[in-house]
């Protein structure tokens, strides 16, 4: 999952970076409007995170450009301002969320979740695909009730899959979403990957969850419960 | 792990720093460079000294043509005289001449150049009267006998006269009839004179009228303006801090004025001491955190990081709320006094739109049942957060379905009918016994109920600055919580 973070504060947008980092996320921060508004629309993101207050192009205006400019990934706006008016003025401009500051990492990462979760088309937290089941909340995995333990990149990748269950997933979305952008894509480490979880998720190869399209990518082949 | 966020500090600047600005100068006039309209007492002035000139001048202009033309008749009824005067002295002698009375009925017909002339013209008959001899008269004319003709002022070597003339026939037995035609003229100066006094006269009693009308009138303005005067005396007075508010006494028509001047005054002052009131609760309420960081400080007490850290988080997460509710707190204006109508079908819209984006997770159903004539009279930041906050907690509890009423209350002549909010959830509902604590009067930040968060906090207080009410109960339609706001009518 790749974010976009354009907060103009220093210290509060790399503890953000760092901390989505942490969690497994891909992360681009922008300081300012101009330069959020550059890699919001060069790059592929799954979620943008803006503040309302920023230099050279104030947030909701960046929002704005954002939508103008045909991107529909969610965006969940900071802002120190929490009047009903203000509320309503930024999810009017197109935002989908917001968090008034000052907040917990812990919220703000369960918002992004659950933003990630609808833009995909789940309406609940929990992913289901007949016996997989992806709990978003507690990044837990599950086959047939059994516990599967996965590592962090491992999650992301099946999350990623799972999110976008049914559909062709190319390697090179897969890469862009997952990894930062100085990640070596020649290598075979996603093919690693997806051989382990395949392993896991499917020791005796009955279910095969995971489609390799030749030349093209993967699809999570389970269609979905909802 | 938490990670604190300190707010921006490029955002807006907030709206307690705004409002908070020092007061302006008590005297907020118009700089003197833009043009001051006129004041009350030289228009009403103006425009009643031009309607009184213009009212004496045409008067006068009109007395002045009467008296010309009655003037002028009766002249006409002199010369008229003289000629039945000549005629009655007169007599045709059998020859056919004429034969002029003994004795001119006037004595200025003797006297040269005296004003007044006479002439007789006919068949073979020429007179002129003494006092027109040796001037070229107008007196050739013959009328018809009978006809009669008045002009003037006719140009004449002896100056502009009048001129009446008469034709008339003398029946000579035997004889044909001899037709004579009289000539009377007088000189326009008798009428002239006359005009002149006349005219002096009638301008300087119209004159001293309208002198003395002027006066009159600025008296009855001094006297009528006198109030307005007052109010302003009395209104320096409040701003200096010599008055508190503006005392009675006014006339009837200025009674709304001060009464509104008098509310403003109040709302202002309730403003400042809610101002006053948020910043010392603010600081108080801060004190109570900080009071326990700095002693477990102090203590240097036993506990492991770990514990430190928790108990550092949990003051600081007390101190975010108490500086959210404060801030929201000084945000409600309760300016009740001044607000226009807003109608509420936009603003609950747009709330509504936000959760359902917000809380899409949740498939609340939101329904509105709104009367057309529903209005809020106050600020819109008011109303959408009095709206936001109720229906957030609608939609956090509710299973499937919210409903927002909104009616009309008090008399249909109200100049501003009462309205009442009613927003319903089909969540599990509050417990009677909880619901007394939920409203508690003067409940600060720090001593709200835990649980519901500072919304309804913000909530009791925009009831309290517009002096609503607001009530918890059971919804009956759909079985949860239910919450009633009601707003009184204005009569």
């Amino acid at each position: 999952m790749r974010i976009l973070l354009v907060e103009d504060e220093a210290p509060l947008r790399e503890t953000l970076a760092a901390r989505l980092k942490r969690e497994g996320y891909a992360v681009d921060a922008a300081a300012d409007g101009d330069e959020g508004l550059y890699l919001g629309r060069e790059m592929p993101f799954d979620c943008a995170v803006i503040d309302l207050g920023l230099p050279k192009m104030p947030g909701l205006d960046l929002v704005k450009a954002l939508r103008e400019e045909g991107k529909k990934y969610p965006i969940l706006i900071l802002t120190a301002r929490s009047s009903w008016q203000d509320k309503v003025e930024g999810l009017k401009t197109g935002a989908d969320d917001y968090l008034v500051k000052p907040f917990h990492v812990e919220e703000l990462l369960a918002r992004l979740n659950a933003l990630m979760r609808r833009a995909s088309g789940w309406t609940r937290p929990t992913l289901e695909c007949g016996p997989v089941v992806l709990d978003t909340t507690a990044q837990t995995v599950t086959v047939s009730g059994q516990g599967v333990e996965l590592t962090s990149y491992e999650y992301k990748v099946l999350e990623y899959l799972m999110l976008h269950a049914g559909e062709l997933v190319s390697k090179s979305d897969l890469t862009e979403h997952i990894y930062q952008q100085d990640f070596d894509r020649d290598s075979n480490v996603l093919e690693v990957f997806i051989g382990r979880l395949r392993k896991k998720l499917d020791p005796e190869n009955t279910l095969k969850p995971i489609e390799t399209v030749r030349g093209r990518g993967y699809r999570f082949a389970i269609p979905r419960a909802d | 792990m938490a990670l604190r966020v300190e707010p921006s500090s490029s955002d807006r600047p907030s709206e307690l720093r705004v409002r908070m600005a020092t007061p302006p100068p008590p005297s907020r006039r118009a700089p003197p460079t833009e043009k001051r309209p006129l004041s009350l007492q030289v228009r009403l002035l103006g425009a009643v000294g031009v309607a009184l000139f213009g009212f004496l001048g045409l008067t006068g202009f009109a007395l002045e043509q009467a008296f010309y033309e009655s003037s002028v008749q009766s002249l006409r009824d002199r010369l008229q005289s003289f000629v039945y005067a000549f005629l009655s002295g007169s007599d045709v002698s059998v020859g056919g001449k004429l034969i002029l009375p003994e004795y001119l009925p006037e004595q200025r017909f003797s006297r040269p150049q005296s004003g007044l002339y006479a002439g007789a013209v006919g068949t073979d008959i020429k007179w002129v009267s003494r006092s027109a001899l040796g001037y070229d008269m107008p007196f050739d004319a013959q009328l018809e006998p009978k006809s009669r003709r008045f002009v003037g002022p006719v140009d004449t070597p002896l100056g502009q006269v009048y001129l009446l003339s008469q034709g008339i026939v003398w029946e000579v037995p035997g004889r044909e009839d001899v037709k004579i035609t009289f000539h009377v003229a007088e000189d326009v100066q008798a009428i002239n004179a006359q005009m002149e006094v006349f005219r002096r006269t009638l301008w300087t009693w119209l004159l001293v009228v309208a002198v003395a009308l002027l006066v009159a009138e600025i008296l009855i303005l001094r006297w009528s303006l006198r109030p307005l005067r007052r109010v302003s005396k009395d209104l320096t007075l409040v701003e200096r801090g010599g008055l508190e508010q503006m005392p009675g006494g006014y006339p009837y028509e200025l009674e709304g004025l001060t009464k509104s001047i008098n509310a403003f005054i109040d709302s202002e002052r309730e403003q400042r001491s809610r101002y006053r009131n948020t910043l010392s609760d603010l600081a108080h309420s801060l004190k109570t955190p900080l009071a326990v960081i700095s002693n477990e400080l102090e203590s240097g007490s036993d506990r492991d990081a770990k514990g430190f850290r928790l108990l550092v988080n949990e003051q600081v997460d007390r101190m975010d709320e108490i500086v959210a509710y404060q801030l929201s707190r000084a945000a409600t204006s309760g300016h009740r006094t001044f607000a226009a109508p807003i109608e509420l079908l936009q603003p609950a819209e747009e709330i509504v739109s936000s959760l359902e984006k917000v809380y899409a997770e949740r498939q609340v159903l939101c329904e509105f049942e709104l009367d057309p004539q529903a209005r809020f009279y106050g600020e819109l930041g008011d109303l959408m957060e009095l709206l936001g906050n109720l229906l957030e907690n609608a939609f956090k509890w509710a299973k499937h379905r919210v409903e927002l009423t909104a009616r009309c209350g008090g008399p249909v002549t109200a100049r501003r009918r009462g309205l009442e909010l009613i927003v319903e959830d089909d969540g599990p509902g509050i417990p009677p016994d909880q619901r007394e604590r939920m409203l508690q009067r003067g409940v600060r930040g720090d001593e709200r109920v835990q649980g519901h968060g500072i919304g309804l906090s913000i909530v009791q207080d925009i009831v309290r600055a517009y002096r609503a009410e607001i009530e918890v109960g059971a919804s009956e339609s759909l079985g949860g919580a239910k919450f009633t706001v009601r707003f009184q009518a204005v009569a």
